[in-house]
């Protein structure tokens, strides 16, 4: 797997950021408001340097950097280069606000100029489908690409529609992964809508309580193949439903919980977190954004891969009889990520260690 | 106060597009005065194509208020940082 994330980049990034827990997050300018300031998790400009991956790349814009970042080390560590990735290769992108940051951008050249003065490099890149273009050309891949726009469900989708093309042979390996930004915009639109806490912390377990949310971005990319490749490969699954995550073995399993405080809706969680296993949301780490399932994958992998769990950051408002994680040896050998939209509708990821498969 | 000389202001004009070029085209490792007034945009110089040939039109328009209509004089104008200062001054000095 691959991850740009707010504590930099790579799997050691993401594990350092497991292990040490919450942080503050950073400020950024939110125009209109008092005292002008709104926090955010964003990433670190030096994490989003690296000539070779974004040769390719001097137009792009900061989610597709991002992406290509995620996608070009998940690449790698799956034994996949540039030169070696051909036309049996296939790349999925999940985003729910895609580019949104140049949408607006190119918007605001048109109202400050005119039709005739707005950059066309802007408005080409102000499509959503932007970021799988240029992950297919720093990889050298002629496979299908797709992108996929949705607010909750998007990386689900890629996950099912990856497990398609390899189930009919239409692609050896897939590229899947999710990225979102954090622009002004964002920034300036959860400051004035989701109420950002006053200490920082976003509170996973409040479930619906006035909790609010930092928002977040970054990128994470998994490379999924039939077989699962490295012997510290984890099998992923997905599946939509009521029923998504059951099944969970209390002494072996665990179950992350995207809830982040974007939405009041997120009481629907407090049931599952009395499901009878340990339980756990890491969007204190991430910060909140609407591509917490696939940072939250990227976590459940790294949890089967080094064979220990993580803390949940911010355990405040847990309810009595929920199950918490501490960080430490005990093996857990599924994890199942559950994702809940506004209208109480569910997906999870479920992903398994398949070592002694 | 004498007025700047026309070598003067192409210079400033100069000073100011290569920031401009930077900026607005992502050119990434380089600093405004690592760029020579007469380096070649195109090519061998700066490495520019024929997208970013399109964006130097907003940008000079957005920049300068002025317009590039003649994209057969486009080629002359685009070939160096001076040609392109050398243009704008023109089109800012013209008679109306």
């Amino acid at each position: 797997m691959g991850l740009v994330v707010p504590r930099g980049r790579g799997v050691d990034a993401l594990g350092r950021a497991l292990e040490e827990g919450w942080r503050a997050p950073a400020s950024v300018e939110a125009q209109g408001l008092p005292g002008g300031q709104t926090p955010v998790y964003r990433v670190p400009a030096e994490a989003m340097v690296d000539p070779r991956a974004l040769r390719a790349a001097r137009r792009a814009d900061r989610l597709t950097r991002m992406a290509v970042l995620a996608a070009w080390d998940a690449a790698a560590e799956g034994g996949l280069t540039a030169e070696g990735a051909g036309a049996r290769v296939g790349v999925i992108f999940a985003t729910a606000l895609g580019p949104h940051a140049t949408t607006f951008a190119f918007l605001d050249g048109i109202l400050d100029y005119g039709q005739a003065g707005v950059s066309p490099t802007q408005f080409s890149h102000a499509v959503h489908n932007a970021a799988a273009a240029y992950i297919a050309l720093a990889l050298g891949i002629r496979g299908p690409a797709l992108t996929f726009t949705q607010f909750h469900f998007g990386f689900h989708e890629a996950v099912r529609m990856a497990g398609a093309w390899l189930a009919g042979g239409r692609c050896e390996a897939v590229l899947v992964g999710a990225a979102e930004e954090c622009g002004t915009v964002q920034a300036s639109i959860a400051a004035r809508r989701l109420a950002p806490p006053a200490d920082g912390r976003i509170r996973p377990f409040a479930f619906g309580r006035p909790a609010g949310t930092v928002p977040g971005e970054g990128a994470a990319f998994f490379l999924l193949t039939p077989d699962g490749g490295a012997s510290d490969a984890a099998r992923i699954e997905v599946a939509f439903g009521a029923e998504s995550a059951a099944g969970i073995d209390a002494e072996t399993g665990l179950l992350i919980l995207d809830a982040g405080g974007l939405s009041s809706e997120e009481a629907a969680y407090a049931d599952a977190a009395q499901a009878g296993v340990p339980v756990a949301s890491y969007a204190p780490v991430f910060g909140g954004t609407l591509g917490l399932s696939a940072f939250h994958a990227s976590a459940a992998a790294l949890t089967l891969r080094r064979e220990r769990s993580f803390a949940t950051p911010v355990p405040d408002h847990a309810p009595e009889r929920a199950l918490r994680v501490e960080t430490g040896g005990r093996p857990v050998r599924e994890a199942v990520c559950l994702r809940l939209d506004c209208a109480g509708r569910a997906a999870a990821l479920r992903l398994r260690c398949s070592r002694g498969r | 106060m004498p007025e700047p000389s026309r070598e003067e202001e192409i210079g400033q004009l100069c000073a100011r597009l290569k920031e401009l070029l930077i900026s607005q085209l992502n050119i990434e490792g380089i600093t405004p005065d690592r760029i020579q007034d007469d380096d070649a945009l195109f090519g061998d110089g700066l490495g520019l194509d024929s997208l970013d040939a399109v964006e130097i039109v907003v940008l000079l328009q957005r920049n300068f208020g002025v317009e590039v209509k003649d994209m057969e004089k486009g080629r002359e104008i685009f070939r160096t940082v001076r040609s392109l200062a050398e243009f704008v001054y023109e089109q800012q000095h013209a008679a109306p």
